[in-house]
């Protein structure tokens, strides 16, 4: 939404001009003012075009308010109980963690200052002091302790109670210091308070108004103060100006779902909003030749991949496994349908991961080997699946099409059923699959145990196959505190997990791109959070 | 009115039977359509925390006793919890309804507004060059896909022409685009409707003979014409009405409009059983309530409906 100048402010066309190059009068507001003005239509029409190259140089503005269009609402403001995208992209700005990755995918201070491992199974967090709830109370260590036990306590009964299961007991012997026992050796603890279940919640508040009223007026003590919610339409926030971390760079910060794309990115275009979320690969090359905005994309913290069921044949087959991966033109579905918003990975870690192999040669397109494979595995044309979603993982009905083809070029009896997502979501927790499934594994802790040792380690969600060397491995690099000693382990695991195939095959990781007005300074972070904070947002300021 | 109270009451009985039935149709077929407890937690969430949600919501009961529980309810006003927004579904339907009603109401009006005259003028100039391309824009109304005109008129009239905003809800340039949309298929059934009911009137005897008697055109027209061809143009609207206020998912959906259409829709994909029966709930009563009224302004209209 425009600032719209005051008709007062703007006494002749030259000021008129200055107010639509630099970006506060929109396009139909100028052709107004203009025509009261005494100008004619054309005449107001030809200036406006005249002026809109310097416009778009300009780039700057005066907005003291930020509007974001989300693809979805926001269903709770309450942390500890959604990981839907569109909640947390709230969340990590009402809210702070302990640890905060920032967008170069370290680990930076929040609301802990400091943090060493003060024994084998121990770790030691110094708090900042001086931070304050966004209703005026102090946090201290109180606070810091009671967020994270409620995480698992069972009578809280919250989403994120897996996340934290490291944890033995947790103590706060003076308002700055939190100590946190582990059962065992963990090396990840810092990594884990910087995800979902990290955000620190309010003891004393939450337990006076109790866990229905939190979620309507939540208090955090994050840079963004809720003011109002109404359902499907806005979500306002003010700019809490005692942050800690210094008040961001506008006033206010307005969330809007917008669940169409058309009228998503026709938003962003045509100034109504000065950011989006959630851009297409296909309108990202229209977002930027617009000359008022741009896109901006960083690589997702996880992978597109297709989970196999190694349970049922013919995927209990390891050389069938190996031909779906060979036969893959990742290069060919990377160009052609998401038009180079993605990279072709080279196993099962992310880039920017810790312990990512960079040395790894992409996965490997090799029809020929395929179907050499397929002939040699003794494969007797049993149907191999794909149950895809439509739009659960961005285009998974077009890609599935694509590959089930590539699959049947090499021999394969390809099939694609298109499921329901709560079907999916059912099919997912009883492990009932018929083949294959799109999934998009997050790397919740920039590392190989927060991703595929998590999914794929034993008892875990994508648990379909078992191999002893590999769990050993999993289990081993899970509590040591070599790093040295890790990343030996995970680069065994990526190599048996590529011969034998199993768990997923691995598609691409794709960029998440976003589409901002110009004027918008804005780094995104890979792991699904539109912060607004000082180190990664600003306006543009004339 | 003789036999009016008499009409009302057995109206009002049939509504109460009707209410009834639509809560009992959602309450079973919700419960056949899938098991939103996987939808509520993370993918890794153990069984045991699955079984815990499951006794908290009451999923575990027997049918009949779930049953018994959800109809004292509904009389109470109470249809549990949302699931997806922790807070009483009621509230979270009710606080759609707004919304929907401007969005509903305006469409309605200019669809109205537009399409009455529309039809009966097109009725009486027959196969004029005006009848025709009114029918024709008609026909496009009634058969292209609401999503295809939401879509149109924003790249057009929002983008390009810069004359509206491309969605939500704010002031009224806000409603215009949606109301449009939302209206187009209305305005051509009811243009269409209109110009036929006033065609069939145009051919009854009493017309030929209020024109015989020198009556003005004119007040043949709206005298005798319109209240005749009445009935089956308000049957028509009416229904219209209905549908627009609980059918509004897809214009909703396209010009980012809180409305209850997309909340109905979401909270099916959510499994959000208490959200859903609420809303159906809420679009079964508009729907009948309208229905009633229409049922009233018949007797009122129309002495042989009250038998």
């Amino acid at each position: 939404m425009e600032h719209e100048v005051r008709q007062a402010d703007i006494p002749t066309v030259e000021a008129l001009v200055n107010a639509f190059e630099a970006g506060s009068v929109s396009r139909r507001a100028f052709l107004r003012r203009a025509g009261l003005l005494g100008l004619t239509a054309a005449a107001a029409g030809a200036l406006a075009d005249a002026a809109a190259p310097r416009r778009a140089r300009a780039q700057t503005t005066q907005k003291r308010d930020l509007v974001v269009a989300q693809g979805g609402d926001i269903s709770k403001f309450d942390p500890h109980f959604s990981t839907s995208s569109n909640d947390i992209r709230v969340s990590f700005n009402v809210f702070d963690t302990l640890t905060s990755r920032h967008p170069d995918q370290k680990l930076y201070p929040s609301l802990a200052t400091e943090w060493k491992a003060t024994g084998p199974t121990t770790w030691t967090f110094k708090l900042r002091s001086g931070v304050k709830w966004h209703n005026g109370d102090p946090f201290t260590a109180a606070d810091a302790k009671f967020s994270l036990e409620r995480t698992y306590d069972p009578a809280a009964k919250t989403m994120v109670g897996t996340v934290f299961t490291t944890i033995d007991r947790i103590e706060a012997p003076d308002p700055t210091t939190l100590v946190i026992h582990t059962k065992k050796s963990d090396p990840l603890l810092p990594d884990r308070l910087a995800f979902y279940g990290g955000q620190i919640v309010p003891r004393k508040y939450l337990e006076q108004v109790g866990p229905d009223t939190f979620n309507a007026k939540p208090v955090g003590t994050g840079p963004l103060r809720l003011l109002s919610w109404t359902k499907d339409d806005k979500a306002v926030f003010e700019a809490f100006p005692d942050y800690w971390g210094g008040k961001i760079d506008v006033d206010s910060v307005v969330f809007r779902p917008i669940p169409e794309t058309a009228p998503r990115v026709a938003a962003v275009l045509k100034g109504e909003v000065d950011a989006i979320t959630q851009l297409p690969s296909d309108h990202w090359d229209r977002v930027n030749q617009n000359p008022t905005t741009r896109g901006v994309g960083a690589l997702y913290a996880g992978l597109y991949v297709l989970g196999i069921n190694a349970k049922v044949p013919p995927l209990n087959n390891q050389m069938v496994r190996q031909a779906l991966s060979l036969s893959i033109d990742r290069e060919a579905i990377v160009k052609d349908l998401y038009r180079g918003r993605a990279i072709v990975p080279n196993g099962p870690i992310a880039q920017g991961d810790r312990h990512y192999d960079p040395s790894l040669p992409p996965l490997k397109y090799d029809p020929r080997a395929a179907r050499d494979l397929v002939k040699k595995s003794g494969y007797k044309n049993e149907p191999v699946v794909i149950e895809t979603t439509i739009g659960y993982v961005a285009q998974d009905k077009v890609m599935s099409e694509a590959i089930a083809g590539m699959w049947k070029d090499v021999g394969l009896n390809a099939v694609v059923e298109v499921v329901e997502y709560s079907v999916r979501a059912e099919k997912n927790r009883n492990k009932t699959f018929k083949g294959l499934w799109w999934s998009d594994p997050t790397s919740t802790l920039r590392d190989p145990d927060g991703m595929m040792w998590r999914l794929l380690g034993p008892g875990g969600p994508q648990d379909y196959f078992r191999d002893p060397e590999w769990d050993e491995l999993g289990n081993a690099a899970r509590f040591s505190l070599d790093e040295k000693f890790r990343g030996e382990a995970y680069r065994k695991m990526t190599k048996i997990m590529l011969e034998k195939a199993f768990g997923w095959v691995i598609i691409m990781q794709p960029y998440e791109d976003y589409g901002l007005q110009r004027y918008v300074d804005f780094t995104p972070n890979p792991n699904q959070q539109f912060e607004v904070r000082r180190f990664n947002f600003r306006m543009r300021r004339a | 009115m003789r036999g009016l109270g008499g009409f009302l009451a057995y109206r009002l009985l049939r509504t109460l039977v009707a209410l009834w039935l639509v809560s009992t149709v959602v309450f079973v077929v919700m419960r056949l359509s899938g098991d939103p407890v996987p939808l509520l937690l993370p993918p890794d969430a153990p069984i045991s925390e699955m079984e815990r949600v499951r006794h908290d919501l009451g999923l575990d009961q027997p049918l009949p006793v779930q049953y018994a529980v959800f109809l004292r309810n509904v009389v109470r006003g109470d249809f549990g919890r949302s699931i997806h927004f922790r807070q009483p579904a009621m509230d979270v339907a009710r606080s759609y309804l707004v919304a929907t009603f401007e969005l509903g109401l305006v469409a309605f009006a200019i669809a109205v507004v537009v399409a009455f005259p529309v039809g009966v003028i097109s009725a009486v100039r027959r196969n004029s060059l005006l009848d025709h391309t009114a029918m024709g824009f008609a026909l496009i109304g009634q058969s292209a896909p609401t999503f295809f005109i939401g879509i149109v008129l924003i790249l057009l009239l929002a983008l390009r022409l810069d004359l509206f905003p491309t969605s939500g809800r704010g002031d009224w340039r806000h409603l215009v685009l949606p109301a449009l949309t939302l209206g187009a298929f209305t305005m051509a059934s009811i243009a269409r409707i209109t110009r036929s009911a006033v065609l069939e009137v145009l051919r009854a005897d009493f017309v030929r003979t209020a024109r015989a008697k020198g009556v003005a055109e004119s007040w043949v027209i709206v005298k005798h014409t319109l209240r005749n061809a009445a009935l089956p143009i308000l049957t028509i609207t009416g229904l219209q009405f209905g549908t627009l206020l609980g059918g509004a998912v897809v214009t909703e959906t396209v010009f980012a409009w809180p409305g209850i259409g997309r909340l109905a829709i979401q909270s099916i994909y959510n499994r959000d059983y208490p959200v859903v029966q609420s809303t159906v709930f809420i679009a079964a009563v508009l729907f009948i309530v309208i229905n009633l009224c229409l049922d009233v302004l018949y007797g009122v209209l129309d002495p042989r409906a009250r038998a």
